[in-house]
């Protein structure tokens, strides 16, 4: 089954389209209409994702969409690349927005929605779509500042003094990794005259070794602070808790993802060669991340600050598979980042519904403070239980698919003989059981304490409660899918590596023109009309 | 001699702007992540072929002269594509810094302090617990007291608080007037969220 290559604007233009459209609606008249909003809103979502899934089905078929904009030929416009990864994070990005936005519909305060939470998230959605699917370096830049503007609104919206203060942390460190980036980008032109990433397969090859160590330097310093790795995460723990739950979920689901995306994708493609001498470098990174999510998330107060701090932990887990992607003894190639695919997989769909319930816990509870907090397996007990389920397939526990990615992630680094991280790896485990586990008793077992603040009657209402519980049952539902048809969901991923692992079929795929035709110095033809 | 010069000027520029970022203050904050935009700015416009009075486009068309003309340019031909990204980095840095501007703004307009360090540290510095409305000797102003009252009550709430404290605090500082205006021109603000 082919698909058009056209295709593959939708994912980008159909959320900016909505957004605006919103944004008109939204003024016209002086009324809100904030049904029609949310009515446009879950449209457009539902269509993205069902884009997303059909580009899904094509791509793991072998079909690589390209789409060179306005018939430019590959080095000089602009390419929209979809491979499966590509295609596999388009189809998650849909999933965790499709869960989010009713949460958010049933959450989100009324201010927030009127000042336009719709077109913002939309926006987000559409940054986040454009990056994964960008094919040059720059679009890539360009995307990552549209989905970082459009968190910082969200981040700030409501103006309380605790967003404010997150806010600056997250912005100024998020900017200051973009600067890194653009240098890299600027560098790379510079030294290797293109930014199509294609192109720059193509040429770093022949660059220098001290090119190709600056580039790699300032594009894992640019990407692992997106992502939130070890020595960079900073922003994350400081900003995460700040926004409504909702924001929250959205953030944990899809931001940091989008960092490791861009490793997994740059690092195979433009230096297997180093992928393979940084790996006691890029496995210390991985294990300090996963420790220090784990012991930092051991210390925080709150619900949602435990579970937004455990995330760089988890960054750690997929990093630890890019490091390993190419080793390997006994096993298929790729097996490491096949994995770290699925353990991402597994990540994105688990980290939201927890978030989410988490965070309803936190609006019914009127504070997400543990020790004031309690008995709300008693109060609230279908959202005890879906938290209960979320939790333990986070921690690694088998009928989910905590399990089976963590245990590929383990017979791959076992594999390689990396002892030290295996066994750091099996303690983060624990200490994640640990985390969600003193949430579990302490916020939802224990006497039940009187909330000091009045809480939203958010589990009460009828049509509330199952916009709240409908979605984090169905994210379960799929972790429960992954976990249990383990082999098929392996196998997905096992082919999505091999296609990130296959640089020549990328370059093949991309470059239409010929090889000696491209690498000489471009000069302008005979007779040029 | 020309990149020469421009690598020392970025070099400056962004080792001007991590300083203006490594220090406390917001306002340095925004001047050195301008610095820093100018920096990648110049890198990008470094990092394309630097040539004088060439053009980047090409004629289209037909003739002797144009054709003379194209392969004269061709020689010495300006890079287009740096430009283009200059271009867009600056609407994206532009449209960026204001944003922080704003950001900055709201934070000094509820803090009232430029400095960037713990809120919690900044409040527990600016509030004295024992403090009572009857005290004539007390330094500030009591709107200023209540501000920092209220600053801490925001800040406790429901996350890193003390609860006592606080309402401690609230009840011997704390005199909320619906009519009362503060120097911002609106109502002053409420015991962020606490019943």
């Amino acid at each position: 089954m082919s698909a058009d290559p056209n295709l593959l604007a939708v994912p980008i233009l159909l959320p900016l389209v909505t957004a605006s459209l919103i944004l008109v609606i939204a003024r016209w008249g002086g009324r809100r209409r904030i049904g029609l909003q949310r009515g446009m809103a879950s449209l457009s979502v539902l269509l993205n994702l069902g884009v997303a899934l059909f580009l899904l089905q094509t791509t793991l078929a072998g079909q690589r969409l390209v789409l060179q904009m306005g018939q430019w030929p590959a080095p000089f416009g602009i390419t929209v690349y979809a491979d499966a990864l590509s295609a596999l994070m388009l189809t998650l990005t849909g999933v965790v927005a499709a869960a989010v936005l009713p949460f958010a519909m049933a959450t989100i305060d009324y201010h927030r929605e009127r000042m336009g939470f719709y077109p913002l998230f939309l926006v987000l959605l559409m940054g986040v779509n454009g990056a994964f699917l960008a094919g040059d370096l720059f679009n890539l830049y360009v995307f990552f500042e549209v989905l970082l503007m459009a968190s910082f609104v969200l981040l700030t919206l409501g103006g309380r003094l605790r967003q404010t203060s997150g806010g600056i942390r997250y912005v100024v460190l998020n900017l200051l990794a973009s600067t890194v980036f653009l240098a890299g980008a600027g560098i790379t032109y510079g030294t290797l005259g293109t930014l199509n990433m294609a192109h720059i397969a193509q040429r770093m090859d022949s660059a220098p070794q001290g090119v190709q160590l600056l580039l790699a330097g300032l594009l894992l310093v640019a990407f692992g602070s997106k992502a939130a790795l070890f020595p960079l995460f900073f922003w994350l723990p400081s900003s995460y808790h700040t926004p409504p739950p909702a924001v929250t979920a959205l953030f944990g689901g899809l931001l940091t993802k989008v960092g490791v995306y861009a490793l997994f994708r740059t690092f195979p493609l433009f230096f297997p060669g180093l992928l393979q001498d940084w790996q006691p470098f890029l496995l210390a990174v991985a294990g300090l991340s996963m420790l220090v999510g784990a012991l930092g998330a051991l210390a925080q107060p709150t619900i949602r600050r435990i579970l937004s701090f455990h995330i760089v932990n988890h960054v750690g887990f997929m990093l630890m598979g890019l490091a390993v992607a190419t080793s390997g003894n006994r096993l298929v190639v790729g097996f490491g980042l096949g994995a770290a695919i699925l353990y991402l997989m597994h990540h994105m769909i688990v980290k939201t519904a927890l978030l989410m319930a988490g965070g309803a816990a936190e609006l019914d509870s009127g504070s997400g403070r543990l020790d004031r907090i309690g008995g709300l397996a008693s109060r609230r007990p279908l959202l005890a239980g879906l938290y209960f389920l979320a939790a333990i397939s986070l921690a690694g526990i088998p009928p989910f698919s905590g399990f089976i990615s963590k245990l590929g992630l383990l017979q791959s680094v076992l594999d390689g003989g990396h002892w030290l991280i295996a066994g750091v790896t099996v303690l983060v485990s624990v200490l994640t059981l640990i985390n969600v586990m003193r949430i579990w008793q302490e916020g939802f077992w224990g006497p039940y304490s009187q909330p000091r603040r009045i809480p939203r009657k958010l589990l009460t209402a009828p049509q509330e409660r199952w916009l709240v519980l409908a979605p984090i049952g169905l994210l379960l539902a799929l972790s429960l899918a992954i976990g249990l048809y383990g082999e098929p969901a392996f196998q997905l991923s096992l082919r999505t590596a091999t296609q990130v692992l296959d640089r020549e079929s990328y370059i093949q795929a991309v470059h239409p023109l010929s090889m000696d035709q491209v690498s000489e110095p471009l000069v302008p033809q005979e007779g040029l009309d | 001699m020309i990149i020469l010069a421009l690598a020392i000027t970025v070099g400056m520029l962004f080792a001007t702007g991590t300083y203006l970022i490594l220090r406390r203050g917001q306002i340095k904050l925004l001047l050195g992540l301008g610095l820093l935009s100018h920096g990648v700015n110049l890198l990008l416009f470094g990092a394309g072929r630097l040539t004088k009075g060439s053009p980047p486009i090409i004629m289209s068309g037909h003739g002797e002269q144009v054709k003379r003309l194209t392969q004269a340019a061709a020689e010495n031909l300006a890079d287009p594509l740096p430009q283009a990204l200059i271009l867009t980095a600056i609407v994206i840095s532009f449209g960026i810094t204001a944003f922080v501007i704003v950001l900055v703004h709201r934070r000094h307009e509820l803090t009232r302090t430029d400095v960037l360090q713990g809120e919690m540290a900044t409040l527990l510095h600016h509030i004295d617990p024992f403090y009572h409305p009857a005290d004539p000797q007390g330094e500030r102003t009591m709107r200023q007291r209540q501000h920092q009252v209220w600053l801490l009550a925001q800040a406790l709430e429901e996350d890193v608080d003390d609860i006592d404290v606080m309402e401690y605090l609230i009840q011997n500082n704390w005199r909320f007037d619906e009519q009362e205006e503060d120097d911002r021109g609106g109502p002053l603000p409420g015991p962020g969220g606490t019943p």
